[in-house]
C-alpha cells in the first residue's frame, strides 16, 4: 500500500463542519475495524477545545501536530480557505495532504502545491475523493464497503467511476493494496507518475489501473513512468464522446486549444503498448491477465 | 470564462501594456464617427468569441469613406453561427515585426508557463518547425509575484528590450485576474513602439466571484440554470438524456451510449450526495430538453443515498421513460421504490445503456 497504512495518524482539517464531521466518524469507524490509528485530531480556527465523535479539535495545525504527531490530513475546507490549509499542513510538516474541496481557484492551488512540496510534502487533489488502502486506512471518502485487499493499485481522476471500476474489482474477486483518486482539477498535487513511483516500489502491489479522461496529458506521464519501471498498467480514459471546449464536470476535464482529448490519448498509450479498456467492466479481465 | 478581445485589451491597458486606439460600437450609424477619431484608415474587428475569426470574414478594413458600408457588412454577417453585436473599430497599424507571447498553465509542472515567438499571426506553427529556436518557453515558479529577470532575458534574447515590460505585465494580469490563458497574438513593433495587436484572456471559472464577475457567458441558458442547481451541465444534441453522480461517471456513461451507437442529449453530474429534490430538479431539467426521448439515472452510492434518488426520480413525474441503474448505499430501499412506482431499474451501467438506446431508437 501507498500514501497510508494502519499506523498513520490522521488530522482532519475543517473538522467542525458538516463533511468534516461526517467523515472524521466514517475514518474512524473504519480504523476500528482494522485497528488503526484513525483520525486523532481534528482543526478549525476559533472552535479549538471542542470534540468532534471524541476527536479533540485545536485552533491551528501546530498545535494538533505538537500533540498526537500526525502524519496525515484530510482538508474538508471550504475553497477560499483550502489553499491556506494545504500551506498550513505543509508548514506544521504533515507529509501527505488530501484535500477533498472542489472550486479552489488554480492559481491559489498552484501556489499552495509548490510551497507544500519545497517542505517534503505530498498534495493529493484537490478535488478528489482521497484514498483507501483496503485493510489498512480509510484516508478520505471513498466508500469502503466496496474494497477488498489484494493486489491491484488503482489512480484515477474521479471518483464514482473508481468505485465503480473498485466494484467491479471486487465481484472478479481481484483485491486492491491502495486506490488513490488524484483529483479532477487542471493543477494537481500527487499525479499519476508520483503515484505509479510509490507503487512500483511497494511490494504488496503487483499491477496498476489507471483510470483518466479528456485534458491534458497526465496519463501518458504517466503510462511512460510505469513502462520504464516495469510496472504492469492497464488503462480506462473516459470522455472518448466528449465535446471539444466544454467543461465535462471537472474542472480539468476539457479538450482545449484541439489538446487531450480522449481518442488521441487512447491511441497514444495502445502506440507505448499500453493495453486500454474501451469499457470499465472490461478492466477485471484485463488486469487479472498481469498478476 | 473567455473574456472578447476588447475586454482583454482594456483589462491588460490598465497593466500598462500598449494597445491600439479604438473604439467599440454596437451600431452601424456610430462607425462613420468611430472611424474619424481615429483618423486614417481602420480595423473593423468582429467582437465574437471564435478561433480563426479574421479567416471566418469577422475583420474587414476600412476608411472614413466606406466606414459605414463595411459595418453594415459585419454587422449583418454570422461568424461561425454567431451574430455580430459589437464591433471595435481600432486604428490600423504599421506593422514592422511580429511577436507571440502566450501565458497558460502547464500540468505536469504545475506552473505557469511563458510561451514566445519571433513571429506572430497565423505563422507561428510554421515558425516553429522551420526555426525552433525562434520559439522559447519558460516555467515560472508559482512562488515567484513577478517574472524574473533571468526568465525575461531568456525569452527575449535578441528582440527589442521594449517587449520586456510588456512581458512582465502581461504575467501581472494572468496572475491578479486568475486567468487560465493570457496571450498577445501579434505583438506588434510599429513606428511608435510595442503594441498588443490582439489580446485573449480566460478567467478561472472557480475564481469569477472575486473577479466580481456574476454572470459566466459561456454557459448557455439551460447550462446556467444548471450550474445554479449545483450540476455541472453540458448540452449535447442526441435524444437520451443522461444524468450521473461524479463527472467521470457521468462521461463513462456518454461514452457507452456512443459505443452502443446511441446519442446523448446532454451531459449533467448532479454531484456528491444529492438528496431527493436535486435528483427531481435534475430530472426535469433534462426532461425540458426537447429532442430527449428517453432519460437514463445511472448512480453509484457512496455519500449518495439510493432510496433518495429513487424518490426524487418518482416526484419528477416526467412523461419520458425513465431507465435507472442504482448501486451502493440503500440500494435494495431505492430498488423496491421505484419498481413500486413502475420504473425500470438495472443492475449494470452496461444494461442500463443498451435499454435506453434501444428504447431511443424505438
Amino acid at each position: 500500500m501507498i500514501y497510508c497504512d494502519k499506523q498513520t495518524r490522521i488530522l482532519v482539517q475543517g473538522a467542525t463542519g458538516n463533511q468534516g464531521a461526517f467523515h472524521i466518524d466514517l475514518m474512524n469507524r473504519y480504523a476500528q475495524s482494522v485497528s488503526g490509528a484513525g483520525v486523532v485530531a481534528g482543526v478549525t480556527p476559533g472552535k479549538g477545545g471542542r470534540e468532534v465523535h471524541g476527536v479533540p479539535v485545536y485552533d491551528t495545525v501546530r498545535e494538533a501536530v505538537a500533540i498526537h504527531d500526525t502524519e496525515a490530513s484530510v482538508i474538508f475546507v471550504p475553497a477560499g480557505a483550502a489553499a491556506d490549509s494545504i500551506m498550513e499542513a505543509a508548514d506544521a510538516g504533515i507529509k501527505t495532504i488530501v484535500t477533498i474541496t472542489e472550486h479552489i481557484p488554480v492559481h491559489d492551488v498552484m501556489r499552495a502545491i509548490a510551497y507544500a512540496r519545497s517542505c517534503g510534502s505530498a498534495v493529493i487533489g484537490p478535488n478528489c475523493p482521497g484514498l483507501l488502502s483496503p485493510g489498512e486506512c480509510r484516508l478520505g471518502i471513498m466508500p469502503s464497503p466496496l474494497f477488498m485487499r489484494g493486489p491491484v493499485g488503482v489512480i484515477s481522476r474521479s471518483g464514482t467511476l473508481t468505485y465503480e471500476v473498485v466494484d467491479e474489482l471486487t465481484r472478479a474477486g481481484i483485491g486492491q493494496s491502495t486506490v488513490v483518486g488524484i483529483g479532477g482539477d487542471p493543477v494537481i498535487g500527487e499525479t499519476f507518475v508520483d503515484c505509479i513511483r510509490r507503487f512500483s516500489e511497494d511490494s504488496y502491489t503487483k499491477a496498476v489501473i489507471l483510470i483518466g479522461e479528456v485534458g491534458g496529458a497526465l496519463e501518458i506521464d504517466g503510462a511512460e513512468a510505469a513502462l520504464s519501471l516495469d510496472l504492469p498498467i492497464v488503462a480506462y480514459i473516459a470522455g472518448v464522446s466528449a465535446p471539444k471546449e466544454k467543461r465535462m464536470g471537472h474542472a480539468g476535464a476539457i479538450i482545449e486549444g484541439g489538446e487531450g482529448d480522449a481518442a488521441s490519448k487512447i491511441e497514444r498509450l495502445k502506440a507505448m503498448g499500453v493495453t486500454v479498456a474501451t469499457r470499465p467492466s472490461e478492466l477485471p479481465a484485463y488486469i487479472s491477465t498481469l498478476l | 470564462m473567455k473574456l472578447l478581445e476588447y475586454e482583454a485589451k482594456k483589462v491588460f491597458s490598465t497593466y500598462k501594456i500598449p494597445i491600439p486606439a479604438s473604439t467599440l460600437i454596437t451600431s452601424v450609424g456610430e462607425a462613420a464617427d468611430a472611424c474619424k477619431k481615429i483618423g486614417g484608415s481602420v480595423v473593423l474587428k468582429a467582437q465574437v468569441d471564435v478561433g480563426g475569426r479574421g479567416k471566418a470574414g469577422g475583420i474587414l478594413m476600412a476608411t472614413a469613406d466606406d466606414a459605414e458600408t463595411v459595418a453594415n457588412d459585419l454587422f449583418t454577417r454570422k461568424i461561425k453561427d454567431l451574430t455580430v453585436k459589437e464591433v471595435l473599430v481600432e486604428e490600423r497599424l504599421s506593422i514592422q515585426k511580429e511577436y507571440f507571447v502566450s501565458i497558460a498553465i502547464d500540468r505536469s509542472s504545475r506552473s505557469p508557463v511563458i510561451l514566445f515567438a519571433e513571429a506572430g499571426g497565423v505563422e507561428i506553427e510554421a515558425t516553429a518547425g522551420e526555426r525552433p529556436d525562434a520559439v522559447r518557453s519558460a516555467r515560472v515558479s508559482p512562488l515567484f509575484d513577478e517574472v524574473p529577470g533571468f526568465i525575461l532575458r531568456y525569452l527575449t534574447r535578441g528582440c527589442e528590450k521594449e517587449i520586456i515590460p510588456v512581458i512582465s505585465a502581461l504575467y501581472r494580469a494572468f496572475r491578479e485576474k486568475d486567468a487560465l490563458l493570457a496571450e498577445i497574438n501579434p505583438l506588434v513593433i510599429t513606428p511608435s513602439g510595442v503594441i498588443a495587436a490582439d489580446a485573449k484572456l480566460i478567467i478561472d471559472d472557480n475564481a469569477l466571484a472575486r473577479q466580481g464577475i456574476t454572470e459566466n457567458r459561456d454557459l448557455t441558458e439551460r447550462e446556467a440554470e444548471a450550474e445554479a442547481h449545483g450540476f455541472s451541465y453540458v448540452e449535447l444534441n442526441g435524444s437520451i438524456g443522461v444524468i450521473g453522480n461524479g463527472a467521470g461517471l457521468t462521461m463513462a456513461t456518454l461514452d457507452l451510449i456512443a459505443h452502443h451507437k446511441g446519442a446523448a442529449a446532454n451531459f449533467l453530474d448532479v454531484g456528491g450526495g444529492a438528496g431527493s429534490e436535486r435528483v427531481m430538479y435534475a430530472v426535469r431539467l433534462v426532461a425540458s430538453v426537447p429532442d430527449v426521448k428517453v432519460i437514463i439515472v445511472n448512480l453509484l452510492g457512496g455519500i449518495t443515498r439510493c432510496d433518495e434518488v429513487a424518490r426524487g426520480i418518482i416526484a419528477a413525474g416526467v412523461s419520458q421513460q425513465v431507465i435507472v441503474r442504482l448501486a451502493g448505499t440503500n440500494e435494495a430501499e431505492g430498488r423496491a421504490l421505484l419498481e413500486g412506482a413502475g420504473y425500470r431499474m438495472l443492475d449494470t451501467m452496461e444494461a442500463a445503456v443498451a435499454a435506453a438506446v434501444l428504447e431511443a431508437s424505438s
